[in-house]
């Protein structure tokens, strides 16, 4: 990581507390503990599964060049080489605002109203570092090096209970996003370590990690094992068999009726990491099986050269992004509406386009959140326009929408979920009102 | 095997197991016999050998690299070496095979470093270059022209100095062109004069034809300028650590002071570093508090005098020993070892040796508390288990999956971060699997260009019986002895083992019990 203060805490604290029978009366957090028991958290669960995916674009987005601000008198001087207008193929959304064409295939959500961006949405510290701001989006709690918990963890923790389902959230990739990380144990599976032969490996290995009680007589030697486990690596083990089991049993079950890359809708996932990571969500998702939050990763936003306009490095990935989510969408079908799509990235970019045909490090960007019952069609968020006296600094967007308001409304419209006081740390979260 | 008291975290470490730990921080772990070996020499033989600058590289290792094309070779060479022009009338197969040579010197460095990493006798120092190169990263993943730059940038800027200092480490980074292209810097300059713009104007116009064309040409030129990305990550990354001391206006002045530093990159260049004073922004900045002055001779001198400041500062110092410390002692790095880590750095200028020497020699290094307390990354794990099994290698490319599969291909981080060294970026549920899948298939010799075999077997004596063959096994795996539950384990597979078969065959029971022990969650520490 990248300073002294980071990686105070080990990740042993919060593995350990998963022996305990109650997680949810002794949460151990990184640095400090969050009292989110006693904060005894409402939960007006409604009928039909809900479910969040949460896909972070890492390297900071442009948000300018995702819904982009034609109308601003400013948007052309900013970028004289990269700013685009509707004869070259913006797809107008309003006034002021128009998709990029690389995101066409978003436009039927937004016209049947389940895809609401928000724009100058970001957090309002004022770093410039990818690896802090990404962190401190992740644990919602900007500035603040003593949480290591991840904001979807917290709720994951916060509402276990004695019969909800042990498969609640997954990331497909090799490593957690870091919103996943903590005390709730999640799966993160890269796509091959879900063959019959991993299978296999989980019993052979039961031995050395799982709880198998033969070999653990008494207290004593449990406790030992603990105490032997400094770099916590049991207890991961012992949760990769768990979760890892279960996952094989969910996709064992999932339907075969279609052809892989076919979905409802007729628009096809692509073969980038991103898209097949979505499939396999959409697959456990349509199972049924009480996965409430999925993660997901799209890397290399960090244009700082040949990021461009119609055309370019941005535009490429774009196009693989609207493609994926669009095949999603209409890979889930019905149970979209049971569905909300948050999308974001740790900050903006210069709203003046570099000598690269690039843009640098910046403040405020844009947020999507998709889905059945979401608010969507219009542009969310207040804008405060890009003539260099509005701009934040002299020089980057600025941020009118707290990410951690995002958050909060999501989880309260969707969820149900009312986040108790000490859910954001130092915060005092209030709603987008009409998000949904 | 005498095991430690359980109830003290104060005891001490055996003999046995602080070279065992040695081995495991300021080594890849040992290979068979190492830890006997120390036993009998004594910590500071060996230590004495690996922190040695002069020692050279042993011949078996020697001959191996000689197989590779390029890793000797100079930017410029290199590039040469991968350029290919096929033609307008190439066939597809001729453009193939030209696009598989510019992939030659990745594939080859590559190999090269867990060849090195796996083989080679200076243990400490493949340990610090793995360090060093997280710390000064570079990514092939950035596109074709970082593929002719990155083989010399190991050689000069990472390998070369990794017993140097810091300052010389430096600033051999920022003016390599693997470094000024990875960030962005190359490009970073001022706007364009009226004069230069002319001069776009004209030659476009003598090129196309066209006025429009010359007009937008002219267009796009203006839009050149300044490119912050070296600049941040120098100060977060590189010197400082994150928001340590400086602010966003010190980036922006970094970001100026260097514009210029760049390299020869055309066609017929000469591929290396250059001071093009036409790019460089001119003038005094003022950086972290202190006015730089700009070189009044037209050349480096203000870009040379940042990093003379940055490579003194005492943020650096801290930052330098804190990374240091957590890479070789605890995810948790103590103050106090930090603390005395800087100072040597502030006595020696950087010194490497020094400050390494510091840290293994001191009491911390050997506290029980850090015992096999750190997670081994992907890289770590990979590389520990071929060294432990004496692996024979006849390629390495079987083994680029693996590391891809969990998250660590060599020389492909992204993020000018590198891969992080403590357990919490890597030791989430899900991984072991993979880990597991890796330990069966490298004792079922099912990797390509990887064998286990009797270099590494025939250490066991075979007429033992097979609750020996369990315990040799475990010795050898991991010397500095396996807990309870893995042993309980393993006895558990052994007498299931016997209860099947009647005749027990030592070249089928020992490969499965490797296989266990190598996902045994020992180790998986280090």
């Amino acid at each position: 990581m990248t300073d002294n203060k980071k990686f105070t805490t080990s990740r042993r604290r919060f593995l350990q507390g998963l022996g305990a029978a109650s997680v949810v009366s002794q949460v151990p957090a990184f640095g400090r503990t969050f009292p989110l028991a006693e904060a005894a958290p409402t939960i007006i669960r409604a009928k039909g599964q809900k479910s969040i995916v949460c896909i972070f674009l890492r390297g900071a987005a442009d948000g300018l060049n995702m819904i982009v601000p034609y109308g601003d008198s400013s948007y052309e001087g900013h970028r004289p080489t990269m700013a685009m207008d509707l004869d070259d193929g913006l797809i107008k959304l309003d006034s002021t605002f128009a998709l990029h064409p690389a995101l066409a295939p978003l436009e039927p959500l937004y016209k049947n109203k389940r895809f609401a961006p928000i724009i100058c949405a970001g957090s309002i510290h004022g770093t410039r570092s990818h690896f802090d701001a990404q962190d401190w989006m992740e644990f919602a709690a900007p500035g603040n090096r003593t949480i290591r918990e991840g904001w979807l963890n917290r709720y994951l923790t916060s509402t276990k209970t004695e019969s909800s389902a042990t498969f609640r959230a997954m990331a497909i990739q090799e490593l957690l996003p870091r919103s996943l990380r903590g005390a709730f144990p999640v799966l993160a599976v890269p796509g091959n370590a879900t063959n019959k032969k991993s299978g296999e490996n989980l019993d052979i290995f039961e031995r050395f990690y799982g709880d198998s009680g033969g070999m653990l007589e008494g207290g004593e030697m449990a406790n030992r094992d603990r105490e032997n486990d400094a770099a916590g690596v049991v207890e991961s083990g012992r949760m990769t068999i768990e979760t890892l089991r279960r996952f094989q049993e969910i996709v064992g079950k999932a339907p075969k009726k279609r052809d892989d890359n076919e979905t409802v809708s007729g628009s096809a996932y692509s073969s980038s990491r991103f898209s097949k990571g979505l499939q396999q969500i959409a697959k456990v998702l349509k199972a049924g099986e009480g996965l409430e939050v999925a993660g997901i990763d799209y890397g290399g936003w960090d244009d700082h050269t040949g990021e461009g306009g119609v055309e370019g490095k941005m535009a490429t990935r774009m196009s693989d992004f609207a493609q994926s989510l669009a095949a999603f969408c209409g890979d889930l079908g019905p149970d979209l509406d049971n569905t909300t799509i948050m999308v974001m990235t740790e900050f903006g970019r210069t709203v003046r386009e570099n000598g690269n045909v690039g843009t640098d490090h910046g403040h405020g960007s844009t947020m999507f959140v998709i889905g059945g019952e979401v608010n969507g069609g219009k542009i969310h968020g207040d804008w405060t326009g890009l003539a260099k006296k509005d701009l934040y600094q002299g020089r980057d967007l600025a941020v009118t929408t707290d990410f951690r308001n995002v958050y909060h409304s999501v989880l309260t419209n969707h969820f149900g979920y009312k986040t108790p006081k000490e859910f954001f740390p130092d915060f005092r979260p209030s709603e987008i009102k009409s998000l949904y | 095997m005498k095991r430690p008291s359980t109830n003290s975290k104060l005891e001490p470490l055996s003999p046995r197991e602080k070279i065992a730990h040695l081995f495991s921080r300021l080594a890849f772990g040992p290979r068979p016999g190492d830890v006997e070996k120390v036993l009998k020499t004594g910590i500071s033989v060996w230590l004495d050998e690996q922190l040695q600058v002069k020692t050279s590289t042993n011949p078996d290792l020697r001959e191996r690299l000689s197989e590779f094309d390029t890793i000797d070779l100079g930017v410029a060479d290199c590039s040469e070496f991968i350029t290919y022009n096929t033609g307008e009338n190439a066939t597809e197969e001729e453009r193939k095979a030209a696009r598989l040579l510019q992939r030659v010197p990745m594939s080859e460095l590559m190999q090269a470093v867990a060849l090195r990493a796996v083989l080679s006798e200076r243990q400490a120092s493949e340990v610090m270059v793995d360090f060093w190169r997280n710390h000064f990263n570079v990514s092939f993943t950035k596109g074709r022209q970082i593929f002719s730059q990155i083989n010399d940038y190991e050689r000069e800027v990472i390998r070369d100095n990794v017993w140097r200092d810091f300052p010389t480490m430096l600033s051999d980074a920022a003016t390599h062109p693997a470094m000024l292209n990875y960030l962005d810097n190359h490009l970073s300059r001022s706007p364009p004069s009226k004069q230069e713009l002319k001069e776009i104007e004209r030659r476009t116009k003598r090129k196309t034809g066209s006025k429009t064309q010359a007009a937008e040409a002219v267009t796009l030129a203006t839009q050149r300028g300044l490119n912050e990305n070296y600049a941040r990550e120098l100060l977060e990354l590189h010197t400082l650590g994150v928001d340590n001391y400086y602010s966003q206006d010190d980036v922006i002045a970094v970001a100026n002071v260097l514009t210029g530093w760049t390299f020869d990159g055309g066609r017929k260049g000469s591929h290396e570093y250059k001071f093009d004073n036409s790019m460089h922004v001119e003038g005094d900045f003022r950086v972290l508090g202190k006015r730089i002055r700009e070189d009044e001779t037209g050349d480096n001198g203000q870009g040379r005098r940042l990093l003379d400041i940055l490579g003194k500062h005492k943020g650096t110092s801290e930052f330098i020993s804190m990374k240091m410390v957590r890479y070789l002692v605890s995810d948790v790095p103590a103050e106090e070892l930090v603390n005395s880590v800087a100072k040597v750095y502030r006595k020696t200028e950087g010194d490497f040796t020094a400050m390494v020497r510091e840290i293994v020699s001191s009491d911390a290094f050997y506290s029980r508390e850090n015992y096999r307390s750190k997670f081994k990354t992907p890289y770590e794990f990979i590389i520990s288990a071929l060294r432990i099994t004496a692996a024979e290698i006849t390629s390495l490319r079987g083994l680029e999956r693996y590391l891809k599969d969990m998250g660590q291909p060599i020389y492909h981080c992204d993020d000018p971060t590198g891969y992080y060294d403590v357990a919490e970026a890597w030791l989430d549920p899900g991984v072991m699997a993979l880990r597991w899948q890796f330990a069966r298939d490298l004792v079922g010799n099912k990797i390509k260009g990887v064998k286990v075999g009797d270099a590494f077997y025939q250490q066991v004596p075979t007429d033992a019986s097979p609750r020996l063959w369990q315990h040799h096994l475990t010795k050898m795996v991991l010397p500095g002895g396996a807990g309870e539950r893995t042993r309980a384990a393993l006895t558990t597979v052994t007498t299931e083992y016997l209860e099947k078969t009647k005749t027990p065959d030592f070249y089928k029971a020992a490969p499965v019990l490797t296989g266990l022990l190598i996902g045994s969650p020992e180790f998986q520490q280090q």
